[in-house]
């Protein structure tokens, strides 16, 4: 392993999961595939935290979830971002950007 | 919301195809990973392991996602409650002792909470209740609470800015209605157009007032006559009825669950203010403003407070004084939320159902106290099984929560038990009357406030219960425990809790049994109480044919004829007729003066009943001096009509009456003065008792009826008294043919004989005495029992020492002595901290007791009396089991 991997800040994973999501839908491997590549290999998911986190979502109304078939003709679970999905994205975008320039200025004064 | 208990149900439902699908899910993934990884090139053995790694193990991986929602929860929930039924059910006594026990104590908390309710918390049942007030008036004597007169009212509607409407209404006109079937004596109110405006109530059938018709013949009906008068005819509207001899047309019918706004009053139909002249006998002038009759219901303007409308009151009433000083000075205005009791009674009312609450919350701990008893004597039953949980690895926690569960399954059970036997008290509840001539709405029922309350209730009851218990049972001394020793019992400890808990209880009932004692002989005092006239063989009808039209001479007749004629009847001894009868909590009174006299600071108020010849003889009143009322005092005695002086009415007065106005004179003869009438004293009578059983002696004056109807005509009716040697019922039957002979469309009401009149008279001492011995029954059994339960486990604890005693030669007697001190020990203990807080508790209850005093001997002698022998009958039956012990058996028993 070339360098361990940083935990997720506490509630990041859902709304990284609503980002990834808006490109595609994609199933639970492609997920956490995509945010270890797009982060460098910084956030590395395993699936005792995904799942998990993938079920409260589909509860919650802002994903949903269908059994497709693979590109190599396996059954997979599927995730596809629902309209709710979308606009708790922007919301939850929105509110970290407000966090993070917070931080940053307690940071830098 | 819904979606999570959704996708949760079916989860629980299908949980092998969730189960399959997780599965399934985390082996694509696992897959997916390997894919990848070959890919990147790394070989497959290799790729395979770390993909592993990654993943973690499939098991917890699963538990995790069924964590994640609130199933999982739920279930095991869910498998401690199966466990906890699953445990009670091989108790089963235990469980019918406890569930009884908090079935009885929520029992009593439920009925009186449902008084509570009613009186105190359920809002008037009419459109949008918060912002419905009544407007009162306070005199200048700071007297509270009376009703406005007609010009003030009017000042108010006109002037008042906080209220966006005001109504008026007469709060209880009688009337008879007629038409087809038995003439019927009713009650209603007489309201301002606007009244079903301002107080915002939808009709079910036809429509309010128009503002015109304040003066029309129409009527809105209430629910009940409707059903019951009119078969609930949806045809009605439109229709006339007779009201009082009058045609009315029917407009519309009110809201089933409308009885007026006046919490406790039972008014069955309206008609607009404006009909009053033509309906009430003595209809007031609505011109003076010293003449107060109407109440009021006034709507608060929006986003007005009440505060800031009762700042507007008292400017407004500041300006009335200023500009009415002959009538409204030093008047004031008291804003009440409308429909709630009356400030008048509220204080006195709000702390005798506090006290009440108090007494069943003591019924309730005591019932508590027991259940945690047996539970704790369960508990330590138990130890071994905790122990061993314990030991496999459950935590504190765990084991607590179950054993919660067990008592909170339990204290739900109780409660379920509890709501029922409410129910049936709540409608014996209801059967209690007040002594009164007018309609009441006494009915209690268990409303969804009283339902809230009992589950609440039972669930504090159920944790407090459970959690002394589950504290110590989940905590086993563990090396004593495996052993099957005893667990829960540490070295050095010097009180037992359990100890503690039967001494609360005995405690707490010995309160109870002292206050139902008390009350107790109260009732039997009150009841004993002579109320200086014939209690029994009395039959009491109720006419009012002013109501049918008759003018006051010639109703005065029509009594008159209906003595003569009820007196040709078998059976009859003698009758009279009168206004009204004694013991109705309160009848016409006027103050009193002797011409000639300096009148007296504050002329005594003085009780005024109409009588006919017979009256004395009737009701048996001795007669001291002077004469009875003879056929002759009926005559006209009006000298000259001209002069406004009123002709003197022949009156016989009581004892009470000679020695306030003419103390060491005879009375005989001489005139008096009440409220402007001239009244000549041709006897004097012994004293009576009139508004109320337990009441100072107060002066009471009878009149001639006769002589006064003309001038003074009764507002509600006048009774036929009839003294009888035969049968009430077939009396009734001859009476009521011998009234519809003489007019067939008098409505007949209060049929009642003087025994019934009499039990309804002690309403108050029979309803406190009545609560009071069942709360301290179920307080006394629930202690005994408890008692009983400690004693028993003792026993069964030492079996061991006592086989050990024996064996050394302890006589059979001996060790049976043993455990009764121990047990009585308790008892005593106990006994001596409860008596000085009953005496206490007495002290505060003194205003509710007649003629009994709060320290009363008999009282304090026989309870505590009572309970040692209970106790020691509790203690009898376990010492006797344990004397039969055979040491040979008890001490090879391995615990």
């Amino acid at each position: 392993m070339p360098e361990k991997p940083t935990d997720l800040v506490q509630g990041t994973l859902e709304m990284l999961v609503l980002k990834t999501l808006a490109l595609e839908p994609m199933h639970g491997y492609g997920i956490a595939l995509r945010l270890e590549q797009v982060s460098d290999g910084a956030f590395r998911v395993n699936p005792g935290s995904l799942l998990p986190a993938l079920s409260r979502m589909e509860r919650d109304g802002s994903i949903q979830a269908e059994w497709r078939a693979t590109e190599n003709n396996r059954r997979a679970k599927y995730y596809i971002l629902t309209p709710q999905g979308r606009k708790a994205l922007k919301t939850e975008t929105a509110a970290w950007g407000r966090q993070i320039a917070a931080i940053n200025r307690i940071l830098e004064a | 919301m819904f979606n999570h208990l959704k996708s949760g149900l079916r989860a629980l439902l299908h949980r092998n195809r969730r189960n399959a699908d997780i599965e399934e899910e985390l082996q694509g993934f696992r897959e997916a990973a390997v894919q990848e990884k070959l890919r990147r090139g790394i070989p497959p053995h290799e790729a395979l392991r770390q993909a592993i790694a990654e993943t973690g193990p499939a098991e917890s991986v699963r538990a995790q996602v069924w964590n994640a929602g609130w199933e999982s929860t739920a279930e095991s929930l869910f498998r401690d409650l199966l466990y906890s039924l699953r445990r009670l059910a091989r108790t089963p006594g235990l469980v019918l002792v406890v569930v009884l026990s908090i079935g009885l104590g929520i029992a009593a908390n439920a009925t009186i909470f449902s008084i509570v309710s009613k009186i105190l918390l359920r809002p008037a049942p009419v459109g949008d209740p918060h912002t419905l007030t009544t407007v009162y008036l306070d005199d200048d004597t700071g007297g509270c609470c009376n009703s406005l007169s007609m010009p003030s009212y009017q000042d108010l509607r006109d002037h008042a800015r906080s209220f966006s409407g005001i109504s008026a209404y007469v709060d209880l006109l009688p009337a008879s209605i007629g038409g087809t079937g038995e003439p019927e004596r009713i009650w209603g109110q007489a309201a301002t157009t606007n009244f079903f405006d301002v107080t915002q109530l939808s009709l079910p059938l036809g429509r309010g007032f128009s503002p015109a018709e304040d003066t029309s013949p129409v009527i809105v009906l209430g629910y009940a006559l409707w059903q019951h008068r009119f078969a609930a005819d949806k045809a009605i509207l439109g229709k006339t009825i007779l009201l009082s001899g009058h045609p009315y047309t029917v407009i519309g019918v009110a809201p089933r669950s409308f009885r007026g706004i006046d919490l406790l009053l039972d008014p069955q139909f309206w008609v607009p203010l404006g009909d009053l002249p033509q309906l009430a006998t003595n209809p007031p002038d609505p011109s003076r403003r010293d003449w107060h009759y109407l109440r009021s219901a006034a709507r608060l303007q929006p986003g007005v407070t009440q505060s800031q409308a009762s700042a507007e009151l008292h400017v407004l009433a500041t300006d009335f004084a200023r500009q009415y000083p002959a009538t409204d000075k030093g008047h004031g205005f008291r804003l009440m939320p409308g429909g709630s009791i009356g400030p008048r009674d509220k204080r006195s009312i709000e702390l005798f159902l506090a006290s009440l609450s108090v007494v069943v919350l003591l019924v309730l701990s005591i019932a508590c106290a027991n259940v945690a008893n047996l539970m704790l004597a369960q508990g330590a039953r138990r130890q071994r099984e905790m122990a061993v949980r314990v030991a496999l690895g459950a935590t504190r926690a765990q084991l607590m929560r179950q054993l919660l569960l067990e008592s909170l399954t339990l204290a739900l059970a109780g409660g379920a038990v509890g709501v029922l036997l409410s129910v049936a008290a709540t409608s014996a509840l209801s059967s209690f009357r007040l002594p009164v001539p007018i309609p009441m709405d006494l009915s209690v029922d268990l409303d969804w406030r009283t339902l809230l309350y009992s589950l609440a209730l039972s669930l504090v009851a159920g944790f407090l219960c459970g959690i002394v218990p589950a504290w110590s049972a989940s905590r086993p001394h563990m090396p004593n425990a495996l052993k099957g020793e005893d667990a829960n019992t540490r070295p050095g400890r010097r009180f037992k809790l359990r100890d503690l808990l039967v001494v609360a209880q005995i405690s707490l009932s010995l309160i109870l049994l002292c206050a139902a004692s008390l009350f107790l002989r109260s009732l039997q005092r009150a009841a004993q109480i002579d109320p200086g006239f014939r209690s029994t063989g009395i039959l009491i009808l109720a006419i009012d044919p002013q109501v049918h039209g008759y003018t006051p001479a010639r109703t005065a007749r029509f009594l008159a004829t209906l003595r003569d004629r009820v007196l040709q009847l078998p059976g009859v001894l003698s009758a009279t007729t009168t206004d009204g009868v004694p013991l109705s909590m309160g009848h016409r009174s006027d103050g009193f003066s002797v011409p000639g006299q300096p009148s007296q600071q504050e002329p005594p108020s003085v009780e005024l009943y109409m009588a006919s010849p017979g009256y004395f003889e009737t009701l048996g009143i001795p007669r001291l001096s002077g004469r009875d009322f003879t056929p002759q005092d009926t005559a006209p005695t009006i000298t000259d009509p001209k002069s406004k002086s009123k002709a003197p009415i022949a009156a016989v007065v009581n004892e009470e009456f000679v020695r306030r106005l003419f103390p060491h004179q005879n009375p005989i003869g001489q005139r008096v003065n009440g409220a402007g009438t001239p009244y000549d004293i041709i006897g004097v009578v012994k004293d009576t008792k009139s508004r109320t059983i337990g009441e100072n002696q107060r002066p009471v004056l009878y009149r001639a009826l006769a002589q006064t109807i003309p001038a003074d005509p009764s507002g509600d009716g006048y009774q036929i008294m009839i003294r009888y040697e035969a049968d009430p019922t077939s009396l009734t039957t001859l009476v009521r043919s011998t009234i519809r002979d003489l007019d067939p469309t008098l409505a007949i009401f209060n049929i009642q004989t003087i025994e019934q009149h009499l039990k309804d008279a002690l309403f108050l001492p029979r309803l406190v005495g009545t609560l009071f011995t069942v709360f301290a029954a179920i307080g006394l059994a629930l202690a005994t029992i408890g008692l009983y339960g400690v004693m028993s486990y003792s026993v069964s604890q030492r079996t061991k020492e006592i086989g050990i005693r024996m064996a050394l030669g302890a006589r059979i007697e001996s060790v049976q002595h043993l455990l009764l001190t121990e047990g009585m020990r308790l008892a005593l203990a106990s006994i001596a901290i409860g008596l000085p807080l009953a005496l206490a508790a007495s002290k505060l209850a003194t205003t509710m007791l007649y003629g009994v005093h709060p320290y009363d001997a008999i009282t304090f002698t026989l309870v505590p009396i009572l309970l040692t022998a209970v106790s020691l009958l509790a203690c009898y039956l376990p010492s006797r089991r344990a004397s039969r012990i055979d040491p040979m058996i008890s001490l090879r028993a391995d615990g």
